[in-house]
């Protein structure tokens, strides 16, 4: 959830801006008072998972550049959406590979990253589920590069790309060993794979360096007893196979790109959690019938049998309506118990 | 066109279509104009390449980072073709004023509807990300264009699309300017609730739009 939708659901004022990719707020004091809302939050929506990205490591001051725009732990200059309260990704300070060459990325070995993770886990206890989130290295480079820069660099400087895909695997990789001890449930990467046509990259490209690197992630998830669940927008059919066979689990399901929850659970409903699948578009522009009959069919789709965690396509953002989100929890309570009868 | 400078035409087809190196591909584009190739006929080859790639990606053989590279391809050959045209003199097609609305920062789709419109002969203006109603307006009323471009991928930000149209009235400028928006949420039923004259939901199906309403004819 964003911070108005926050606001909205508790009534309170949060009176600092944070960024939902990436980890800015240095003061321990105001990263409690931010996973106090959520969880507040979390709990009054009547969830049963709260999801809890990284906070910044101890060691870390965010630069301000003179246009007032922040530069964050990747080289990525963040822009303040000042009616989100939100820090979001604008720019970078990498203009060629030598750049980032000389650039320091952040150590996942210093004290801090699992902090709102760990103050998250000591508040709800065993009440909810607790999810870690963290960013996908793909789309993570992409957009610490620009989406412009990676793809040119990916065609012009391939060995380049492919080690800052690596490098940022490790990083996760001891970055996953830690959440695991900080008393996460399971995780889910984000960063999209897919956009609405499908792939944003070639096939290629997926199977020689970003499914290698997934798998990495994975195992060391499982190793650890945590799950692993991918997010990705846009139309997964054409990686769905391969998906299947690396993560435990998918959300999104996107049904704006024609993502038939269905569908998947038919193929991989014995193998895969899925997490979804209502859509935020229709979150935002529909009436509530229409959001109670389209959680129903979700519903009908994909629960019997289990696997599933009903859930909106992507965040909840200023844009859905507030109605209709609540709406979309009310009908999962009600029609979500088994046997599933719709 | 003779033989050779057919072959020199096709062997260009062929280099953009693999989304080959851009040194490559500018060495066959001055082995051209070397070889006395109207750079207009250049230009045509490269935007009939450009049509061939938005149907591939369309049909799904061709990825979103394909059709980003053939567009960075296509503006590293109209700046190599530049000085050329200037002095064939290249109809411009029209002026076209394009942005992402304000509160929103996404740019992709944008950027390659802008890199196919300039090299089809389009004068565009690029005002960015995150733009204001009043900087929108402030450039219609100094550069007169044809028509505004306005792009959004979230629906928190596409209703600032109608805010832009309504101050476009206030103005009175709606008359003079043909509105096209675009974006992963914009439905037709969108378009026409806020009165734009076009729409699409991707960056091929926009240059498409935008030629049909400038009075342009593809293939």
């Amino acid at each position: 959830m964003d911070v108005p939708t926050m606001e909205a659901l508790s009534g309170k004022k949060f009176h600092y801006t944070i960024s939902l990719q990436s980890p800015i707020i240095c003061d321990k004091k105001i990263e409690k008072k931010r996973i106090d809302l959520i969880i507040e939050c979390y709990k009054k929506v009547d969830f049963d998972i709260v999801t809890v990205d990284l906070s910044a490591p101890e060691y870390w001051k965010p630069e301000i550049n003179p246009d007032g725009t922040l530069i964050d732990l990747w080289g990525r200059v963040l822009m303040l959406d000042k009616q989100r309260k939100a820090w979001v990704p604008y720019s970078t300070i990498f203009n060629n590979p030598e750049d980032f060459e000389n650039f320091e990325l952040p150590n996942p070995n210093a004290p801090g990253w699992t902090f709102a993770i760990e103050y998250t886990k000591k508040v709800i206890g065993n009440d909810m589920a607790l999810v870690a989130f963290i960013r996908d290295p793909f789309a993570h480079a992409w957009e610490m590069f620009t989406p412009m820069k990676f793809t040119i660099w990916m065609y012009q400087k391939p060995n380049f790309i492919k080690n800052v895909i690596e490098k940022l695997t490790n990083f996760n990789i001891e970055i996953i060993k830690q959440i695991s001890e900080a008393g996460a449930d399971f995780i889910v990467s984000g960063g999209d794979y897919c956009e609405e046509k499908g792939p944003m990259v070639p096939i290629k490209f997926f199977k020689e360096i970003i499914f290698p690197c997934l798998k990495k992630q994975v195992d060391i998830a499982n190793k650890k007893g945590l799950k692993f669940i991918k997010h990705t927008d846009g139309n997964i059919m054409p990686i769905l196979d391969d998906l299947a066979n690396i993560v435990d689990g998918l959300h999104s399901l996107d049904p704006s790109a024609g993502v038939d929850i269905g569908k998947v659970k038919e193929k991989y409903g014995n193998k895969l959690i899925l997490i979804g699948n209502v859509s935020v578009d229709n979150l935002a522009r529909k009436s509530k019938e229409e959001i109670i009959e389209e959680t129903k069919n979700c519903i009908k789709k994909a629960s019997p049998g289990g696997g599933h965690i009903l859930s909106s396509s992507n965040s909840w953002s200023a844009g859905a309506k507030l109605e209709n989100c609540l709406a979309m929890v009310e009908t999962g309570r009600k029609y979500g118990i088994y046997p599933i009868k719709i | 066109m003779s033989k050779s400078k057919d072959k020199i035409m096709e062997k260009l087809k062929e280099l953009i279509l693999e989304i080959a190196n851009v040194e490559d591909i500018n060495k066959i584009v001055i082995e051209g104009l070397e070889s006395g190739i109207d750079p207009i006929e250049i230009i045509n080859t490269l935007n009939k390449t450009l049509e061939e790639i938005g149907k591939k990606y369309e049909n799904g053989e061709l990825f979103l980072a394909e059709l980003m590279m053939a567009g960075y391809i296509a503006t590293q050959i109209v700046n190599t073709l530049k000085p050329y045209l200037v002095k064939t003199k290249m109809k411009t097609f029209g002026k076209i004023i394009f942005g992402t609305v304000k509160g929103d920062i996404h740019d992709i789709g944008k950027n390659i509807v802008i890199m196919m419109l300039q090299s089809a002969g389009f004068e565009v203006i690029d005002l960015g990300v995150d733009v204001s109603a009043e900087k929108f307006i402030e450039a219609i009323i100094n550069e007169k264009p044809n028509m505004l471009c306005m792009s959004a991928l979230l629906t928190s930000t596409m209703e600032e699309m109608k805010n832009v149209i309504d101050v476009l009235k206030e103005n009175n400028l709606r008359n003079k300017i043909k509105v096209v928006i675009g974006g992963r949420p914009i439905t037709k039923d969108f378009a026409i609730e806020i009165g734009a004259d076009g729409y699409a939901g991707d960056a091929v199906k926009a240059v498409k739009v935008i030629k049909e309403l400038i009075g342009i004819k593809e293939g």
